[in-house]
């Protein structure tokens, strides 16, 4: 009998361990098919008790200084409490991590933050909420950062940070700023020949990368271009294009090397006194710490030529919130806060990271970073890339074709693939559905 | 009773696969324990294997484009394949660049490879540390060594042209990788050659130390030249071992990624985009996985291809 009741136990054993298997595996299939699916329609009163996720990428100073505006922000609203999720630093994964959220319909990140290209195509997707409602005053932001996140004309991102890429230059060596892109050559050219330590005359980003677009629209309105993609083939853009390209193969004043630049490479070029000029974002400033660079340091929209305006490319960050969020006030809340001076400028000072708001640049800024000063001339020049949901595919195309560019030595390389490529890019920015 | 029970259970055969008598009915629990036990793993390979390419499979018949997130997956037939063969999609000029740089790679490497399997299978003294440190590179992650590469083929930073410069001052300023389309491809050539060569090196050496030596010696007796013996025994006796290097390598360079996306991003242009390298640009930076989805199905259609080929021309009949 005894033994029976072993057999007996030991069937026992083997049906449980069967069933919990069995169970084990539907648990985990159901769980993976709807761990992300849920959402509320209603939305949560702001005075309720809550919890918000902020979806971010900030890493080392700016992450810290995200947590310490969270901390300031949950002890002025004690019922709101700000879990961060920090994304990866590499933007092509974190669009691709936002996504995967958004495509599996899931209500969290409740904020999140984006680059300034990514709100179109959020705003077209359905992912993204849209913020008339909450009635923003968009009018107290730099109006470059507003257009970029404003789709249809509705707007769908608030400004966050403003990062204008510009010209820098070594006060030391060019002892007034250039007035010209052709005064640029010459002060270049000018500098490599009485500096024998200089390596060349100019360093920016010419790697097929996003850079390469920035660079050019930095230089780009100084010729009169504009960077519509229903018609990349304007004669403004071939001049610019054309400036970048004989910067390398006709005036010899940047090496071929700046073909695999990014922004990285051009910031060690010139805090490493490789250069006199550099296009590229403000943080090189903070950055030119040694001699011969330090103190030395001199930042610019890039200099207009005939017919042109003085030019500086749109970066930065935005801030925006997931459309199937039950939590769009306390959301929206928290972009009210992280968007106001006080926070923009604390964080201006300890990462560097220049206000989205005119009235941030203040007397406290400008004395703890003088070259803010500068950041904010920038920026009401800076020219945004265009606003189309089609923006990653439209922006693959340009950067093949600068691309192509700057691999071609004929003096007419620009001309040429601007002429060719144009039809391309505006299939790219009209694409629809079948 | 139970005594006869027990005396089944401590009975039962040690050998699986042999019917025990009398206990077909604990059999059939076991079994039912078997599946119950393997459900887990099962349910887990459909989950990751079989589902994904079910819908990959689904989506590629379909409109499926997250930029389009409001609109409905409808039914496109054929569409989107046919969409890849237009010139503006640049799916042909990819698959021609491919096979270019499948056929180079592949005949590059097994001749450098076999070369060297030939070296180390000769007796000398620090063979084994040899044998083990040519692997070093084959262990190094594609995207570490093409790093590793991209650093090496730069102008300022790199020994490339640190090296050639020694030879004429005009070298010692070459760009690699954004400058120039055929300096790019060498510059893709090698650091990918660098890192495959020591596998299938490997893979022929193990080939090579199964061949007998007593019919090399047989062959010597004869009169055979070290050429006619390589011709008429090495190569012959290998043919198994080739065929499973070909059909790895040639599979490795039909989807070659990671080593265009680290060191040129398909360019300069689009002159070093690669089939699966315009399936990531569709897939992740168009986001449509439609036509995304229609382009990894004929990649696969294609590897297909090229290994039922390699299997044809190398099946044991075709070698007698």
């Amino acid at each position: 009998m005894g033994s029976t009741k072993r057999v007996s136990k030991g069937r026992s054993v083997r049906w449980r361990a069967g069933a919990i298997a069995v169970a084990a595996s539907l648990a985990a299939l159901t769980a993976a098919c709807s761990s992300s699916s849920s959402s509320s329609s209603s939305g949560v009163p702001v005075t309720t008790s809550q919890t918000i996720t902020f979806a971010e990428s900030g890493l080392g100073s700016e992450g810290m200084q995200t947590q310490k505006a969270i901390t300031a922000f949950e002890a002025a609203n004690p019922n709101i409490k700000v879990n961060i999720q920090v994304l990866s630093s590499d933007s092509t994964t974190y669009l691709s991590q936002l996504e995967h959220d958004f495509i599996a319909g899931s209500s969290t990140p409740d904020v999140f933050e984006s680059d300034v290209t990514y709100p179109a195509k959020f705003a077209q997707a359905g992912w993204v909420l849209s913020l008339s409602s909450l009635n923003p005053n968009m009018a107290q932001f730099f109006p470059h950062e507003v257009a970029a996140g404003t789709y249809n004309g509705t707007p769908y991102a608030v400004p966050w940070f403003d990062n204008p890429e510009g010209l820098f230059y070594r006060t030391d060596l060019i002892k007034t700023p250039p007035t010209s892109p052709a005064q640029v050559v010459s002060d270049a050219q000018a500098a490599m020949k009485a500096d024998k330590s200089l390596k060349e005359g100019i360093a920016f980003e010419a790697n097929k990368y996003e850079g390469a677009i920035t660079a050019f629209l930095t230089v780009d309105s100084a010729f009169g271009g504009t960077l519509d993609p229903q018609n990349i083939n304007t004669p403004g853009n071939v001049a610019a294009l054309n400036w970048l390209h004989a910067a390398i193969y006709q005036y010899h004043i940047a090496p071929t090397a700046v073909t695999g630049w990014e922004e990285g490479q051009v910031e060690q070029e010139f805090v490493s006194g490789y250069t006199p000029f550099a296009i590229d974002y403000p943080f090189v400033e903070s950055l030119a710490t040694a001699a011969p660079v330090k103190g030395n340091v001199g930042y610019i929209p890039f200099p207009a030529g005939p017919g042109g305006t003085p030019g500086s490319a749109l970066g930065g960050e935005m801030l925006a919130i997931n459309a199937k969020t039950a939590h769009a006030a306390a959301a929206w809340k928290l972009i009210e806060y992280l968007t106001s001076a006080p926070v923009e400028i604390a964080r201006a000072i300890a990462t560097g990271d220049p206000p989205s708001l005119p009235s941030a640049y203040t007397s406290q800024l400008l004395s703890a970073a003088p070259y803010f000063a500068a950041v904010k001339t920038l920026n009401t020049y800076s020219a945004p890339r265009p606003v189309t949901p089609n923006y990653l595919t439209v922006s693959a195309d340009i950067q093949t074709i600068f691309s192509s560019v700057f691999a071609n030595s004929a003096a007419n390389a620009a001309s040429s693939a601007l002429a060719s490529g144009a039809a391309t890019v505006k299939t790219a920015a009209n694409s629809t559905p079948a | 009773m139970a005594a006869e029970v027990e005396k089944v259970t401590k009975g039962r055969p040690a050998r699986a696969g042999r019917p025990a008598p009398h206990s077909s009915a604990r059999e059939q629990a076991d079994r039912r324990l078997g599946y119950s036990l393997v459900t887990p793993v099962i349910v887990l390979l459909l989950a990751i294997t079989a589902f994904p390419l079910l819908y990959n499979l689904w989506n590629a018949f379909h409109f499926d484009n997250l930029s389009y997130g409001g609109l409905p997956h409808k039914w496109v037939g054929f569409s989107n394949f046919s969409t890849l063969f237009h010139a503006s999609s640049g799916w042909v000029a990819a698959l021609e660049r491919t096979l270019v740089f499948t056929v180079v790679t592949i005949v590059f490497d097994i001749v450098v490879a076999l070369a060297m399997a030939l070296m180390m299978n000769r007796t000398f003294r620090g063979r084994g540390f040899l044998r083990a440190a040519i692997l070093v590179p084959w262990a190094v992650p594609t995207v570490v060594s093409a790093t590793l590469w991209k650093t090496m083929f730069d102008p300022r930073a790199g020994f490339v042209d640190y090296f050639l410069g020694a030879f004429h001052p005009a070298w010692a300023s070459l760009s690699w990788l954004g400058a120039s389309t055929s300096r790019s491809w060498v510059a893709i050539f090698v650091a990918d050659s660098w890192k495959n060569i020591p596998f299938v090196a490997i893979i022929l050496l193990a080939g090579l130390q199964v061949i007998p030596n007593e019919v090399y010696e047989a062959a010597k007796m004869d009169g055979a030249t070290w050429w006619q013996s390589f011709r008429r025994i090495t190569l012959p006796m290998l043919k198994p071992v080739i065929s499973v290097a070909l059909i790895f390598r040639t599979l490795q360079a039909l989807l070659v990624f990671d080593v265009i996306y680290i060191m040129t991003g398909g360019g300069p242009g689009n002159s070093t985009e690669t089939l699966s390298f315009l399936n990531y640009q569709t897939f992740i930076v168009n986001t449509d996985f439609g036509v995304g989805g229609a382009m990894s199905i004929l990649l696969v259609i294609i590897a297909l291809i090229v290994s039922a080929i390699y299997v044809r021309a190398f099946r044991p009949e075709a070698t007698t």
